[in-house]
Parts: C-alpha cells; structure tokens; sequence
C-alpha cells in the first residue's frame, strides 16, 4: 500500500472517529424506524445499504406506508437528497482523474458527516493518494459504524411493547433535523410554507399536496433571501 | 403499505436519488459546473421537504386539521428541546414519553 495513502488514512480517521457518538444514535432510530413503519429485517437492512440515506429513508417510510405512488416517493427522496448535488459539486475536483468505478463509490459514500469533517483538507492537498486514504477510510468507517447500528435498531425493534405508537420515532427525527436547519430566517420561512402549503393541499390527488409544499417552501425561502439581501443594502 | 416487489422497486428508486445527487459532480469530472441561482435555490429544498412531510403529521388527525392533539403537543416538546441541545438522545427520550404519557396517562 502506498505510504501516502496509509497517512491519508489514519488521518482521516482521526478527524472522523469523535463523530461515532452522534453517528449511531441516528443509526439506530433509523432501523427502529423501519421496523416500526413495518419492514421486515431483510427489508431493513437491504433499504438501509441500497438507499444509504438516512432523511431520504426516514421521509418515504410514511409514504410507503401509506401505499404513495412510486413517482412520488422517488420525487420526495430526491428533494431530500437535493443538498448532496452542492456537495458533489464542491468535493469533485478531488475525485479528478480516479476511475468512473471509484468515483460512483466514492458518491455513494459522501455523507453530510464526511463532506463537513474532510472537505477543508480534502480541497487543499495535493497529492493524489493521500487524498484517497483521507477520504476512503473514514467513509468506509462510517459506512460499516451505520449499518451496525441500523443493524441494533433493526433487531432491537423487536423488544420494545407494540402499542407505544414508535412510528412517531421518525416524525421525532425529521424534526431534529429540521430544527437546526430552520435557525436562519428565510429558511425558517422556507419551512413554515413548505408546511402549512403541504397541510393545506392535502386534499390535491396523487399525493401531490406534497410536491406543491416542497416547491412553494423552496420558492418562499429563496424570495425571502432576495428581500433580506435588497434591505441590507439599503 | 407497499410490499413485496413494488418495495423493493421503491427502495431502487431512492437508491437511484442518492447515486444521481451524491454522484452527480463527481461522475461528471471537470466538464460539470452548476448555476450560482440554482445552488442557491437548491439549499432551501431539504428544509422545505422535511417541513412539508411532518406538519401534516403533526396537525391532521385522520384527515382533518386538529390544532391541540398529543402528536402535536410532543412535536412542539421535540422542537423545543432540540432548539436547546445537541445531546441526540434526550429529543427522542421526551418525545416519546410525551406522545405516550398523554394517550396513556391521561387517555387523550
């Protein structure tokens, strides 16, 4: 193994490691979630490697639930996912020159965790192996750290009483997420229309009250930055 | 609920959203730029969808808006809580025995 990558390596790591705590929490509410919504373990557990997204997961399990059409549930992880697209396109210039097969690991790999703790150094080395181990094995860390407490969440479900309504589990971890998220006006502002739009569309065919919130949010937090820009001017 | 073959179909098809956005960039090596508006625009989308998936979680009780249910009460104890810690345990911990001590304890 190449020297550099092997330092790349162990360094990575040791910016990732501290993060396990809050990495597994999350991992197990995650399997908890699935089973509650009514997931088999294999089913679990094979969502849990394909998808390899905890919010996209978390948002289409109350739709799958709910029998959605698949456009939908397709529609809803996508804007769930919309974010990682800026973070692609901020980290690639160090995936440059690596083949395809690398780089599509490497995408499926990039979590919001590992683009936050490696981007910064990533994006100003310049030796290419050295790169590869500092990106490479905290994300296959943090791959195997995931699916292992997705694993205890899965197998855990089963001890916990029936009737305690755990499905709300994943309402709880939507919202956690979205929380800190919402600290910056136009995007609390980007929230509370995606929300009320999304209540009060309900009754829209197909699910599609959903859609509409999603667009009317992302609408209203975007005129919301322009009219917070334009008075800071003045 | 979805089950069988159409689950697994879901499950290929939010695999896909996560190789499509997670990939995009870097499949695209140097040729790919995206649009100054568009990113900016872009960053409102996660915020928005979880917003729009969990208020009608919180406000409807089979279908119709319910301005005080134990779901909504719990929802806003979450949000409080998560507002002031970081510890990713303690918003799960409460939320949970909100929603269930209000429709146990008090049979609401």
């Amino acid at each position: 193994m190449n020297p550099a990558f092997r330092l790349g390596a162990r360094e990575g790591l040791r910016i990732f490691l501290p993060f396990s705590v809050s990495t597994l929490p999350w991992a197990i509410v995650t399997g908890l979630a699935m089973r509650s919504t009514g997931l088999t373990e294999l089913e679990s557990m094979g969502m849990s490697v394909l998808v390899f997204a905890a919010t996209a997961q978390l948002g289409a399990l109350p739709l799958i639930a709910s029998g959605a059409p698949l456009w939908l549930i397709f529609l809803t992880g996508l804007m769930l996912n919309l974010r990682f697209v800026i973070f692609s396109a901020s980290i690639a210039p160090v995936f440059h020159g690596r083949p395809w097969a690398q780089r599509l690991a490497s995408g499926y790999l990039l979590t919001d965790t590992g683009f936050t703790l490696l981007s910064p150094r990533l994006l100003g080395a310049q030796d290419p192996h050295w790169r590869w181990g500092y990106y490479l094995a905290p994300a296959i860390y943090g791959w195997l750290l995931w699916q292992t407490g997705v694993l205890c969440g899965v197998f855990g479900a089963d001890w916990l009483p029936r009737d305690w309504s755990l499905e709300f589990m994943a309402t709880i971890a939507l919202l956690v997420m979205l929380v800190p998220m919402a600290r910056a006006r136009p995007m609390l502002l980007a929230a509370l229309a995606g929300g009320v739009s999304a209540v009060l569309l309900r009754g829209l065919p197909l699910r599609l009250g959903l859609f509409a919130g999603i667009a009317i949010g992302i609408a209203t937090g975007f005129a919301a930055e322009h009219w917070q820009e334009r008075k800071e001017e003045k | 609920m979805i089950e069988g073959f159409w689950l697994w179909l879901s499950f290929g098809l939010l695999s896909a959203t996560t190789l499509l956005t997670r990939g995009s960039f870097i499949m695209a090596g140097e040729k790919g730029r995206l649009p100054a508006v568009l990113q900016r625009a872009l960053r409102y989308a996660p915020a928005a969808a979880l917003a729009a998936l969990v208020a009608p979680d919180l406000l409807l009780v089979q279908g119709e808006i319910q301005p005080l249910n134990p779901r909504l009460v719990a929802g806003i104890a979450v949000a409080l809580v998560a507002l002031r810690t970081r510890k990713p345990w303690l918003p799960f911990v409460l939320g949970m025995a909100v929603l269930i001590g209000l429709r146990k304890g008090l049979g609401w």
